[in-house]
């Protein structure tokens, strides 16, 4: 008899997440051949905004750990949470990230780092007193899946385009703001309101280019995390579990008390369950995370297809 | 994984594999030769249990194949395992708990060292052609001492499916293991089988069903 895989493959969460990313794609190439009509002097934003991802890229874990107050932990002080971890990569074939453990009482989960040698995962005691061991387990099996899938490079490399955008939606502000538009260098009139038009019209290409791929890194950040639950949900073998992981999760972190929250919104994108303090009602379309509605259904679809054995 | 699967979230569950574990009968002269080592001709075979009715069928054909008796022991517990006399025979065994982590053992007893190692073959590649091999963990191998003192511990070579790679795994006692003499035993093993590179991966398994 051929091996068959028993795991189902998302077709439809694939070509929306192939969607997103082309939409971004698209929009990245309108902008630079704007960029490159209208003549702009990119020099210094670009060095500004490869700057600023390539410190997000490369110290990534770190810069996570540090602002989450995460420590690692050695196997002698969690043995129970690496002994976890190691059959978890041993069943996934992938290096053994370097464990963490933040100490707040916010129940969550992150795992960060460019690549799989240099992934750092890390949970919260919250989260180790508030969950039992095969739903510490499951959520570690979606991290270790956000890992796996290189979400850091990811959403870097789909955050430029943002981040280059606003650099210069902001420049052109401060330079209308102080400098005055084209009044710079005492030119003719003509010439100047020339360039007058020019730059505004960059400033308004540019904050509508922000604004669309504000809402596509979002779309591609919830894409993701589905992604995760479906990968994390096949590697331990029990979708339920991790459902129940993140109905533990969710309903815990909505009743903690809002200041600890706010401050780990930051991270957001790299985290299980979004940290949103009640009554910061941001619409689904800018949420980091699908709603955890989508998240157990689709846990639930995957259940089901698992139970009939998907060939 | 390729660049594709990275910009889509996709990860294919790593497939097991098995050719490896022929080399272990080499291996097994050199333990012997060197070491005064000898197999208790038990071995194990961890995977994780998933759910759903396709797996409960997968489960009731390995134990009609191998034709394994049902054993609700609880090997979370030290010391509730099999015991060494159970190893002979046609003496394979599923696990009816799972252990502390959530995954189950299939003991497999034989009467020689290569019959044993055929029959975890056996029982890896039906889980394989059923589509579990993504569900595998590892196999382990139990040694111990040819003469006595037999008190000494167990050493076992523990095959990792993913990696195709082994690493020797030696328990002293309470959570603690002999890292100078798996070390030794890395050495040793070196030209009978692949042992796996990255200490990283040479993880402890404490409470072993196997004897």
């Amino acid at each position: 008899m051929a091996t068959r895989s028993r795991f189902p493959v998302d077709r439809g969460l694939t070509a929306r997440m192939l969607t997103t990313v082309f939409l971004l794609g698209l929009l990245y190439a309108v902008f630079v051949t704007v960029l490159v009509l209208v003549h702009v002097q990119l020099g210094f934003i670009l060095v500004l905004a490869f700057g600023i991802l390539f410190v997000q890229y490369f110290f990534a874990d770190k810069i996570a750990l540090y602002s989450m107050g995460g420590k690692i932990v050695s196997r002698e002080q969690e043995p129970h949470l690496h002994a976890v971890v190691d059959r978890l990569v041993a069943m996934a074939n992938m290096p053994k990230p370097t464990v963490a453990v933040a100490q707040t009482d916010i129940p969550n989960a992150f795992a960060t780092g460019r690549d799989q040698k240099h992934a750092v995962v890390c949970v919260t005691y919250g989260l180790l007193r508030r969950l039992d061991e095969p739903e510490v387990e499951a959520v570690l099996a979606h991290e270790l899946s956000h890992v796996a899938h290189r979400d850091v490079a990811v959403m870097t490399i789909a955050s430029f385009l943002g981040i280059l955008a606003g650099l210069l939606t902001r420049m052109l502000m401060y330079a209308g703001l102080f400098g005055g538009f084209g009044g710079r260098g005492g030119r003719n009139n003509s010439a100047g309101g020339q360039l007058v038009l020019v730059e505004m019209g960059m400033l308004v290409v540019s904050a509508v280019i922000y604004a669309i791929s504000f809402v596509l890194i979002r779309t591609l950040s919830r894409y993701r995390e589905l992604a995760a639950d479906r990968s994390g949900a096949i590697l331990i073998g029990q979708p339920a579990i991790l459902a129940s992981a993140l109905v533990k999760v969710s309903g815990e972190m909505s009743r903690i008390p809002t200041r600890d929250l706010r401050a780990a919104e930051h991270f957001n994108a790299f985290y299980f369950a979004p940290a949103i303090a009640p009554g910061a009602s941001l619409s689904s379309l800018f949420a980091t995370h699908p709603s955890l509605q989508k998240r157990l259904d689709q846990l639930a679809r995957l259940d089901a297809e698992m139970h009939r054995g998907a060939a | 994984m390729g660049f594709l699967d990275a910009l889509l979230g996709r990860t294919k569950p790593a497939e097991a594999n098995l050719d490896k574990l022929f080399g272990l009968p080499g291996a097994r002269i050199s333990l012997e030769a060197s070491e005064g080592l000898t197999p208790t001709l038990q071995a194990g075979v961890c995977f994780k249990p998933a759910t759903g009715q396709a797996f409960a069928a997968a489960e009731q054909e390995i134990t009609e194949l191998l034709d394994l008796p049902a054993d609700d022991q609880d090997f979370s517990t030290p010391g509730g395992t099999a015991a060494p006399g159970a190893a002979s025979g046609s003496g394979a065994k599923l696990s009816e708990g799972a252990d502390e982590y959530g995954y189950r053992w299939i003991v497999i007893g034989a009467p020689d060292f290569d019959t044993l190692v055929t029959r975890v073959h056996f029982v890896n590649s039906t889980l394989k052609d059923h589509g579990y091999g993504p569900t595998l963990l590892c196999s382990v191998f139990a040694f111990h001492p040819a003469t006595p003192p037999a008190a000494t511990a167990t050493t076992y070579l523990v095959y990792l499916f993913k990696r195709g790679t082994f690493y020797p795994f030696v328990p002293t006692g309470r959570e603690r293991r002999d890292n100078e003499g798996e070390l030794r035993l890395k050495a040793l093993l070196a030209e009978d089988l692949a042992i796996e590179p990255d200490l990283d991966r040479w993880f402890p398994l404490w409470n072993l069903p196997v004897h």
